[in-house]
């Protein structure tokens, strides 16, 4: 028994080294940069394959792999510097965020192309002797592993605190203009830490490849998102807090497996995620328990004039909308009931991020817990389908106004942070809450369509009443923006303190805001559920998410038409370039950094 | 061109607001220069624009006879201008001697580095009993008198100082003015920003007021004290004279 703890512990330490070469480079840049590298995880896949290739293909030694994989990982830091970071100085606190968010589909998509995204063994270049200690074993790979870890540390810190290049990240990461007037250049020093922070990431990634002697593309997103929770534990910014959060997080996850099942590891890295930003969201290591003063109010969207669309136009849209099932073309529909599930889902993405300002990662979360509730009203509670829809509308909107309440004192890149684990979480329950959810074989001959007894199942039914809730959910909308209510919404956006000087309470109209947004993506879920037939916890995942974003930012955050017109684009584009399939994820990373840097108040104006 | 440093036709704007109006201003070498002004009178725009922080819509910055319009700020800084900002901005963090050491950030003579840390402590002697402590933990004198002694660490020709006085204690206010005479006369020129006008024509050899955007005033600075538009604008009036801020 004692053996077996000692084997979870050295295995937590061996999994915490790993996430701090992850952390200490998130740490760095949010020092320098005041970003969290959302890309961060794809130069960890990028440095697994290139570990990879270089032992399969040249058959390098071990020192020459992590050189390799040093040098390329590092390079590509440099790139994503100097393309989706210094083009942005000066453009709106989230915009390199999001830049980054781009970055890392465009960096995966690639990375897939050229490997294909069948998942490779990375040999193993570490004698496989392990030596027995206090009843459990420790094998060549741990040392590695800690060595590695350890001296990436001690090299660090003698060159944070001993280089003259260290000195200028420290100072830029304390006060950026000050150091400017010292004669650094910030550019250089932001270029400098991109490289470092890649580096150790790369080499992070190949040493997991040897690890679990397994490597995929698909590792980049969890990575990312170790990587932040680790950093958040520490504090934002803060590298030695880095190193003990990720330590703390790797013993977390391998008691956990211990004691509970790997089915619930992920869980415990996000659950610790959500407790550390309520309470203690410096980190642990912070004297203050409060967040200091917002250095990110003020201007958070581009700002700019919203196209008007004459309300004739916009009727006779709706008109050809209604009219399209005539022309008799099922493909044709099939997309455009596909366009308009999303486009109810970006309504209610553009209400959070775009009016209240509240830049959700998680959304597609909302999605699930609408399609689970009908799916399941409807199957084991025998409900007709017609009331489990709008019920589950009803279930979302308070099941996501309540999880996502104790994110709400939360402002910017926090927010992000907070909706990205909760989305997480909530997909984590749905596969573990077996009782209820029916775990990983997820739910299906869920009942199609019908309402009081007219069968909708049909791909016209499907279309018509797709159409008839998006109609509904924008007029309401609508309604609201222009409200008493909506001009509170923007308040509180524009400025929160100003508008608690006003006694806007922004708890609870941010309450209101996630209840109507959760409303109708709890909606769009049930529907999707319903024309599915069958949905288990990965259907509404975090790239679902991604994508209702770039939709949202596309036309325009805050506007009703944009959120439509950005949901049509990307769902109808990539159908009419079939031929484009394979690339379909590159170009939405494309087309976001190309939104970011060139129109950031979108095709249609923020409003 | 005699002027260490000279702006020309200046004009500036912040979004679509225009902050300069064709500004002109030369700060001889050798003196020390002071630029008065209420807030919002495009004070610290001037100073950004020198520091090469903000580009001006039109007009040139001239320093050491050559054009540094729209340099990027270490640059401005590796041609011999130091800068001591607003607020102080140390690196909080970092220790005392630390933030000496950035000031040389942009040179490369360690000798001389040494010996300049040697003779900057010997003007701030207070900051050579603390220079393993952290800056952020020092009392608002002793954060100017490292600002000071930190842009004196980069061996500047000329040192721009932003509100040196501000949020100091009225002891402090006057050690720091002795302390700018005494960087002046071992050869630095001083262009010093100030809302305080009788403390800093009180040291200053000359002088310019800005009023929203246009110099409303220049001259030598013991005219400037006596001038009777600058007692009534700045000085609250004969009747409070000597108090400072109007």
């Amino acid at each position: 028994m004692g053996g077996a703890w000692f084997d979870y512990t050295v295995n937590g330490f061996v999994i915490g080294n790993i996430y701090a070469l992850l952390a200490v480079g998130l740490a760095l840049i949010y020092g320098v940069a005041n970003l969290v590298n959302f890309a961060h995880g794809s130069v960890y896949v990028v440095g697994a394959y290139v570990g990879w290739a270089a032992i399969t293909y040249l058959d390098t030694p071990l020192p020459v792999t992590l050189l390799c994989v040093v040098a390329v990982s590092a390079l590509v830091g440099v790139g994503i510097e100097r393309i989706g970071l210094r083009p942005l100085h000066g453009s709106s606190r989230i915009a390199p965020l999001l830049a980054t968010i781009g970055i890392a589909l465009v960096l995966d998509q690639v990375v897939q192309l050229v490997f294909t995204p069948d998942p490779r063994a990375v040999p193993m270049q570490v004698p496989e002797w392990r030596v027995a200690v206090g009843g459990g074993t420790i094998g060549a790979l741990d040392l590695l592993i800690a060595g590695i870890g350890l001296t990436s540390a001690v090299v660090l810190y003698g060159f944070l605190r001993f280089t003259k290049l260290g000195w200028a990240v420290r100072a830029t990461a304390q006060d950026s203009d000050a150091a400017q007037q010292m004669g650094v250049d910030v550019n250089r020093v932001n270029m400098a830490v991109f490289a470092i922070a890649s580096a150790l990431s790369g080499v992070s990634g190949v040493l997991v490849g040897m690890y679990y002697n397994q490597i995929s593309t698909a590792m980049s997103f969890e990575a990312t998102l170790k990587g932040i929770v680790a950093l958040i534990i520490g504090g934002l910014g803060n590298v030695p807090g880095a190193i003990a959060g990720s330590l703390i997080l790797g013993l977390t996850e391998s008691y956990g497996i211990a004691l509970f099942g790997t089915s619930y590891r992920n869980l415990f890295a996000f659950v610790l995620l959500i407790a550390m930003l309520v309470w203690r969201p410096n980190g642990l290591f912070a004297a203050r328990r409060a967040l200091p003063p917002e250095p990110m109010t003020g201007t958070f969207i581009a700002r700019s004039r919203p196209v008007v669309v004459p309300r004739w136009a916009v009727a006779a849209l709706v008109v050809a909308a209604a009219l399209l099932p005539l022309l008799g073309q099922p493909y044709l529909l099939q997309i455009g009931a596909n366009s308009l599930m999303y486009a109810m889902l970006a309504l209610s993405l553009t209400l959070v991020a775009g009016t209240v300002g509240q830049v959700s990662l998680g959304h597609a979360a909302l999605l699930a817990i609408g399609g689970y509730a009908s799916g399941l009203l409807a199957m084991d509670a025998g409900w007709p389908v017609a009331l489990s829809i709008p019920a589950a509308g009803l279930v979302t909107a308070a099941l996501g106004t309540l999880l996502v309440f104790p994110a709400f004192r939360l402002t910017g890149h926090y927010v992000s942070i907070a909706t990205l684990g909760i989305g997480e979480i909530v997909s984590l329950v749905i596969l573990n809450w077996t009782g209820l959810t029916r775990g990983a074989i997820g739910l299906g001959g869920i009942p199609p369509l019908e309402v009081f007894g007219f069968d909708l199942g049909s791909v016209e039914g499907t279309y018509w009443l797709c159409l008839a809730v998006l109609v509904l959910l924008a007029l309401l909308q609508l309604r609201l923006l222009r409200s008493h209510l909506g001009r509170t919404w923007r308040a509180i956006r524009d400025d929160p303190v100003a508008a608690r000087s006003y006694g806007v309470s922004g708890d609870r109209y941010k309450a209101l805001a996630f209840g109507f947004g959760g409303f109708a993506a709890g909606i769009s879920g049930a529907i999707t559920a319903h024309v599915y037939s069958y949905i288990n916890h990965e259907t509404f995942g975090a790239s679902i998410s991604i994508l209702a974003l770039t939709m949202v930012i596309l036309g325009g955050l805050g506007n009703v038409a944009g959120a439509v017109l950005g949901a049509t684009l990307l769902i109808a584009l990539p159908e009419a370039f079939r031929f484009l399939a394979e690339y379909r994820i590159l170009i939405y990373g494309i087309v976001l950094l190309l939104l970011i840097r060139f129109r950031p108040q979108g095709l249609m104006g923020t409003v | 061109m005699s002027a260490l440093l000279r702006l020309e036709g200046v004009n500036s704007f912040y979004g679509p607001v225009q902050v300069h109006f064709d500004l002109n201003l030369d700060v001889e070498a050798g003196q020390i220069v002071c630029l008065l002004g209420g807030n919002a009178s495009g004070k610290s725009t001037t100073m950004k624009t020198i520091l090469g922080l903000q580009r001006p819509g039109s007009g040139r910055v001239w320093f050491d006879g050559a054009d540094i319009t729209g340099l990027p700020t270490p640059q401005v800084i590796r041609r011999g201008i130091g800068s001591v900002p607003e607020a102080r901005r140390l690196f909080p963090a970092m220790t005392v001697r630390e933030n000496l050491l950035m000031g040389a950030y942009a040179r490369s003579d360690r000798a001389a580095i040494a010996t300049d840390e040697e003779r900057v402590l010997g003007l701030f002697p207070r900051l050579r009993e603390r220079l393993g402590q952290r800056a952020g933990t020092m009392s608002g004198g002793e954060q100017q008198m490292l600002a000071m002694a930190r842009a004196l660490m980069g061996r500047p020709k000329l040192i721009c100082m932003d509100e040196p006085t501000m949020g100091l204690s009225p002891l402090f206010v006057d050690r720091v003015l002795e302390l700018i005479q005494a960087i002046n006369r071992e050869g630095v020129t001083v262009f010093m920003v100030e809302q305080n006008a009788s403390l800093a024509l009180g040291i200053a050899h000359y002088g310019y007021v800005l009023q929203t955007g246009r110099i409303a005033l220049q001259g030598p600075a013991g005219e400037l004290l006596r001038d009777p538009r600058i007692r009534d604008a700045y000085l609250g009036g004969a009747a409070r004279d000597g108090e400072g801020e109007g």
